[in-house]
C-alpha cells in the first residue's frame, strides 16, 4: 500500500533485484544486465550526519526526505541567509527575506502529521501505525466532508482506527491521554470517519488488551495467560452480558493476579486499564460465581479458588 | 428464536414530533404574555415555548407562524394537541390556520423479552462500539429507521415508521 515511487523492473525478468550504478544513474537488471532506468535521480541524502560532530555547519544542500505519498509536490527548498555583499539591498536588509512558506497549500496536514507522529511517540506506537494514521488523515482531508472539525480530533479519531486496523487497538481513554480532545469529541469523529471512509473496523475483543496491561502491572507470563483464558471463557459463556470488553478484561486480570502470588488491588489495575474500580467490582462479582470454571487446566494456584476475595 | 417467531412482541409508541404551519406572523411577546403555561427567553431561544396537560405535549412556537409539537404519544394525539395549540394562539387573535401537519419522528420501544448477543449480530449496518455506548445502532434502509438494540432485549426505534413495520424487521433479524 505505502509504495511511493514507480517502480521499475526489467521487461524481461519483472522479479529480479535491480543493481544501481551511481556514476551514470543507471538501474540494472542483475540478470540479465539491461540498463532500465536512465539519469534516474539520486534521492538519498548528500551527507551523513553523525552525532558527535559539532553541530556548526550542515553542509547539506538538500531538503528533507520526500514524502508525495502525504504532502503531494513536496519541494522543501528553503532560501539560506545570505553570505556575500550580493545578496544585501540598499538598506543592508537582505534581499530574498527569510525562508518562503512552502507547500502552503497543505500547511494544516503537515501540522496534523507532526502532531499525530506526536501523539503516537507518546505511547511507544510503531511507525506502521504511524504511517497508516497520516494515510487515513489524507483520504478524510482530502474528502473534506469532515472539514468543519478540528484538525487534532480527526488526527486522534484516525489514530484510533489505525490502531484498531491494524490489530492492537487502543482505548478510547488511552488515545484521549495523549491528545488534548475529549473522548465524547474523538468518538463522534470517529463514527464519522467510519461513514466517510465507507470502512468498518473489528469488534475489540478482551484479549486485544491484555499483555498490555499485564505487562503494564508487571504481571508473570502465567497470569497475563490465565487472565486471558478467563476473560475469553466469560465471554463464551455469557455471564457479563452488557458489559464492556475492557471492563471484563480488568475483571479477569484481578481475578488472575489474585489466584496468584502477584496480586493486585482493583485500584492499580483500574488506573492501568482506565475503568473504575467499582466497576471491576460489578463485572467480578459476575465472573466470581463460576471461577473454578473459568480459570486453565494447568494453573497453579497460589491463592485457592474458594479463598479469592469476594467483593 | 424459535418461540418468538409466533409472537411478535407489541412495540409502545413513546414520543412523537410533529410540525404544523399556522400560515401567520406571530408576535411572539404577545403570546408568552397572555397565554397561561408559557415561556419566552429571546435571548435563549427564538420560541415560544407552550405546554399543555391534556396530551401531554410541549411545542416551539415560531414568529414565522411554524410550531413544532412534541410529546404526545399517538399520531392522532399529537394532531389534536396540534390543533390545541392553534386554538390557543387563535383565541389570542392570529388568524391561525392548520396547514400541512406531518409528523417528523416517531420513538418507540419494544421488549424482546430474551438476552440478546450483540456481537453475533454485528454485520454491515450496524455501529456497535461497547466503550462508547452500550446499545447496538442498527440503521434500517428499507423503512429508514433507527434501532438502538440492548442486551437485555429492550430495543429503541426512532423514525418515521407505523405500528406493523417493526414487526418485519424483528422477523428479520431472528
Amino acid at each position: 500500500i505505502l509504495d511511493v515511487l514507480p517502480r521499475v523492473t526489467c521487461p524481461n525478468h519483472p522479479d529480479s533485484i535491480l543493481v544501481e550504478d551511481y556514476r551514470a544513474g543507471d538501474m540494472i537488471c542483475s540478470e540479465c544486465g539491461l540498463v532500465v532506468g536512465d539519469r534516474v535521480i539520486d534521492v538519498g541524502s548528500e551527507w551523513r550526519t553523525f552525532s558527535n560532530d559539532k553541530a556548526t555547519k550542515d553542509p547539506s544542500r538538500v531538503g528533507d526526505t520526500q514524502n508525495p505519498l502525504l504532502s503531494d509536490g513536496d519541494l522543501s527548498t528553503m532560501i539560506g541567509k545570505g553570505t556575500g555583499a550580493a545578496s544585501f539591498d540598499e538598506f543592508g536588509n537582505s534581499k530574498y527575506q527569510n525562508r518562503r512558506t512552502m507547500s502552503s497549500s497543505d500547511r494544516a496536514m503537515m501540522n496534523a502529521f507532526k502532531e499525530i507522529t506526536n501523539m503516537a511517540d507518546r505511547i511507544n506506537l510503531p511507525r506502521n501505525i504511524v504511517d497508516r494514521t497520516n494515510n487515513l488523515f489524507k483520504q478524510v482531508y482530502e474528502q473534506k466532508s469532515l472539514k468543519g472539525r478540528s484538525n487534532d480530533a480527526i488526527a486522534s479519531a484516525c489514530l484510533y482506527i489505525a490502531c484498531r486496523q491494524e490489530g492492537v487497538p487502543r482505548t478510547f481513554k488511552e488515545i484521549c491521554a495523549v491528545s488534548r480532545i475529549s473522548k465524547k469529541e474523538i468518538g463522534r469523529c470517529f463514527k464519522l470517519i467510519l461513514k466517510a471512509l465507507e470502512t468498518s473496523v473489528d469488534l475489540i475483543t478482551t484479549g486485544d488488551f491484555m499483555s498490555r496491561f499485564c505487562s503494564n502491572l508487571g504481571l508473570p507470563k502465567q497470569v497475563q495467560m490465565a487472565a486471558t483464558h478467563i476473560a475469553r471463557k466469560a465471554v463464551e459463556l455469557d455471564l457479563v452480558p452488557g458489559r464492556s470488553p475492557i471492563s471484563v478484561a480488568a475483571a479477569a486480570i484481578y481475578m488472575a493476579s489474585q489466584a496468584s502470588s502477584e496480586k493486585r488491588t482493583q485500584k492499580e489495575i483500574g488506573d492501568i486499564a482506565g475503568v473504575a474500580d467499582v466497576t471491576i467490582r460489578q463485572s467480578y462479582r459476575l465472573i466470581y460465581p463460576r471461577a473454578p470454571d473459568l480459570f486453565p487446566a494447568d494453573f497453579k494456584f497460589d491463592t485457592p479458588v474458594d479463598k479469592l476475595p469476594q467483593l | 428464536a424459535g418461540f418468538c417467531n409466533e409472537k411478535i412482541p407489541p412495540s409502545f409508541l413513546r414520543n412523537i414530533v410533529s410540525t404544523v404551519n399556522l400560515a401567520c406572523k406571530l408576535d411572539l411577546k404577545n403570546i408568552a404574555l397572555h397565554a397561561r403555561n408559557a415561556e419566552y427567553n429571546p435571548k435563549r431561544f427564538a420560541a415560544v415555548i407552550m405546554r399543555i396537560r391534556e396530551p401531554r405535549t410541549t411545542a416551539l412556537i415560531f414568529s414565522s407562524g411554524k410550531m413544532v409539537c412534541t410529546g404526545a404519544k399517538s399520531e392522532e394525539q399529537s394532531r389534536l394537541a396540534a390543533r390545541k395549540y392553534a386554538r390557543v394562539v387563535q383565541k389570542l387573535g392570529f388568524p391561525a390556520k392548520f396547514l400541512d401537519f406531518k409528523i417528523q419522528n416517531m420513538v418507540g420501544s419494544c421488549d424482546v423479552r430474551f438476552p440478546i448477543r450483540l456481537e453475533g449480530l454485528v454485520l454491515t449496518h450496524q455501529h456497535y462500539e461497547p466503550e462508547l455506548f452500550p446499545g447496538l445502532v442498527y440503521r434500517m434502509v428499507k423503512p429508514r429507521i433507527v434501532l438502538l438494540i440492548f442486551v437485555s432485549g429492550k430495543v429503541v426505534l426512532t423514525g418515521k415508521w407505523c405500528l406493523s413495520l417493526p414487526a418485519a424487521h424483528c422477523y428479520l433479524i431472528f
